[in-house]
């Protein structure tokens, strides 16, 4: 009975993997009591982000406000302010969850996870910060033809951001339906409300301070439960080892990788998936344009890589602490041995049972603080999207109206948040697992490969980015229908037509190969003008504009 | 500096730039080791403790990364306290 409990908690663990990388909560929840000191504390996170919110609407005043917070924001605050970007919900709950089902394999997203911020700091952010200006499409744009390269940019970027909207905001609902006992709809609007208050007022500005507090709130609450797991096993990292496998139902088995994967290959998919796929998140990219100049740009990544890192060192100590301190502690299954709530309650009842009420109110509100800052970053990012890349850049040729530009922005957001609560209430009760895998992959597929291409290569032409790109798009989408998540689980077939979630692996090779393929055999005057552009640009995106 | 001063400093850069990701995405990969039967040995216990070579080598990937990350930003702002001198020089 105790093996099959086991299993089941895996198998819901390993339902949270595939939400990780959007930050949603899956599966079935079931509503916890009304949790009085989260929403205190949650109240306290509110009240301090609309202040602050209303100090930023003071100095946003225009679109280039609006979108990088006036390109005034320090490495430090940037770097901060990126992790609290991409800390989501899920990084907490979701690997705890996995680690408290599969033990060691719940670490792979972990690493994914973190290990895109080096290459970010070697590879794009001072090309990147060089060379654009509000978003990544700039930078894509500037070498190559600026209408066709735009239009299927701004695809790339709208795709991924409602992609991960919708995750967001079905996990925003079940999540804090889950924490603080309040129906489905209400979080979803309280979501949208809060996001759209900081939003549409103080832009990228508020958006920065939001995911700062939070990333500083998500940091110290991490720390504090770390510090109380080490003081249950003596301060010894062997005894909690110990501990964890002692009561674990795998046992000792739970320490080595091989229990949620099986496969190197399956491995590989999500290793991928995960860091190309930060590499192209448009919200993540534009944080770049918010500092003063490249230097400081690479600082932020450094800073955010070290937060992060630190995070995900702790969530080692966290996630082998539920085995510790949960399978042997009857108040927190049901009759049916499930642990309380479901697996992404595992960091919830830890922070009770080593921290009584007051730690788990604390982590509850900082989760809900997490889907904020996470959705208020996506909305400033489909957003520029539409009224930079989209109006400005392409249908006013580069001189819009500013009033009109900043109109749409504001509108553009407000639409946003209405589209992010009807898609929140439309998928309620869907499986949204594949679309939370979508963003990454096709972030991976689709953007990551046009942008690094069009920094590092100068063979790139129009063609060859623009087919590279929908290749990257169809082959991506299409994998994911055929993969395990929609074939068996939506379709209910029995056998997937391709074994994996993550397909990056195979599609982002495969836009570097179409993309490759057509620039080089492109022999029309634009692709000349490409190419001669690369050689323009190139002393630009090392030294900036002189 | 010169536009061709700076085009050799680019490539130098840029050759930088490959080799730190190069090593990061090869010890990144790495990772994937442990789930091999080549790589079965990083799942035995180092000593006598439970932590075994899988685990300690997600550890020191988190803290080769941010060293590397450290080297690297190093290496350019030497760099670039380099190329200020040589402008200055150049100006005199």
């Amino acid at each position: 009975m105790k093996l099959l409990t086991t299993l089941l908690a895996i198998a819901l663990s390993c339902s949270s993997l595939t939400v990780f990388a959007a930050g949603a909560i899956e599966g079935e929840v079931q509503r916890q009591p009304l949790n009085v000191s989260a929403i205190v504390i949650f109240l306290g996170f509110v009240a301090a982000t609309l202040g602050i919110s209303y100090w930023a609407a003071r100095n946003t005043r225009s679109s280039s406000e609006f979108y990088n917070a006036g390109g005034n924001i320090s490495g430090l605050k940037n770097g901060t302010a990126i992790a609290g970007d991409f800390m989501s919900a899920a990084s907490f709950l979701g690997i705890t969850a996995l680690m408290f089902g599969a033990g060691f394999d719940g670490l792979v997203l972990s690493l994914g996870a973190f290990s895109a911020w080096p290459i970010m700091l070697f590879l794009l952010a001072r090309r990147v910060r060089n060379l654009g200006n509000f978003t990544f499409v700039d930078v894509v744009s500037m070498r190559l033809e600026k209408s066709r390269i735009r239009y299927v940019a701004i695809v790339g970027t709208i795709v991924v951001v409602v992609l991960y909207l919708i995750a967001q905001m079905v996990g925003a609902g079940k999540l804090i339906e889950l924490l603080f006992g309040l129906p489905y709809e209400i979080a979803v609007v309280t979501v949208a409300v809060l996001v759209l208050a900081y939003v549409t007022f103080g832009g990228m500005l508020a958006t920065t301070w939001v995911q700062i507090i939070k990333a500083i709130l998500l940091m110290t609450g991490v720390t504090v439960l770390a510090f109380l797991v080490m003081k249950e096993a003596n301060f010894s990292f062997s005894e909690l080892l110990r501990g964890a496998a002692d009561n674990h139902p795998l046992g000792e088995r739970m320490l080595s990788p091989g229990v949620a994967f099986k496969d190197p290959i399956q491995v590989a998919t999500i290793l991928t998936s995960m860091l190309f796929g930060v590499l192209g998140l448009p919200h993540i990219l534009m944080r770049l344009f918010t500092v003063p100049n490249a230097h400081e740009a690479k600082k932020s990544a450094f800073y955010a890589s070290l937060f992060m890192g630190y995070f995900y060192l702790l969530l080692i100590i966290v996630g082998f602490g539920t085995a510790f301190l949960l399978y042997n502690n009857p108040q927190f299954f049901d009759d049916n041995g499930q642990l309380l709530g479901g697996g992404n309650m595992a960091a919830i009842h830890l922070s009770n049972a080593v921290g009584g009420s007051l730690l788990t109110g604390f982590m509850s509100a900082v989760s809900f603080a997490t889907i904020l800052a996470v959705v208020a970053g996506l909305t400033v990012s489909g957003a520029a999207a539409i009224s930079h890349d989209l109006y400005a850049e392409v249908l006013c040729k580069g001189k819009p109206d500013p009033k009109k530009e900043m109109q749409l922005t504001r509108i553009t957001t407000l639409l946003i948040g209405v589209i992010a609560v009807g898609l929140g209430i439309l998928f309620q009760n869907e499986n949204v697992a594949f679309i939370a895998t979508m963003p990454m992959v096709v972030a991976a597929s689709v953007n990551f490969p046009i942008l690094f291409l069009s920094l590092f290569w100068a063979g790139l032409t129009t063609r060859g980015a623009i087919y590279g790109a929908t290749l990257g798009l169809i082959s991506s989408v299409a994998l994911i229908i055929i993969g395990p998540q929609v074939w068996v689980s939506v379709l209910g077939f029995e056998e997937p037509l391709f074994p994996y979630n993550y397909p990056a692996l195979f599609t982002m090779p495969l836009a570097f190969a179409v993309a490759w393929f057509f620039s080089i055999s492109d022999r029309s005057e634009r692709a000349g003008i490409d190419r001669a552009n690369y050689h323009s640009l190139l002393i630009r995106s090392e030294y900036g504009e002189e | 500096m010169t536009h061709d001063q700076k085009l050799k400093a680019i490539a130098v850069r840029t050759r930088r730039r490959f080799l730190f990701s190069i090593i990061a995405l090869a010890f990144y990969f790495s990772f994937s080791l442990a789930w091999t039967e080549p790589g079965a040995f990083l799942s035995l216990p180092l000593g006598d403790g439970l932590l075994n070579g899988a685990l300690l080598m997600f550890i020191l990937l988190i803290v080769l990364f941010i060293a590397l990350e450290f080297l690297f930003l190093t290496i350019a702002k030497r760099e670039l306290r380099k190329e200020a001198a040589q402008s200055e020089e150049q100006v005199r």
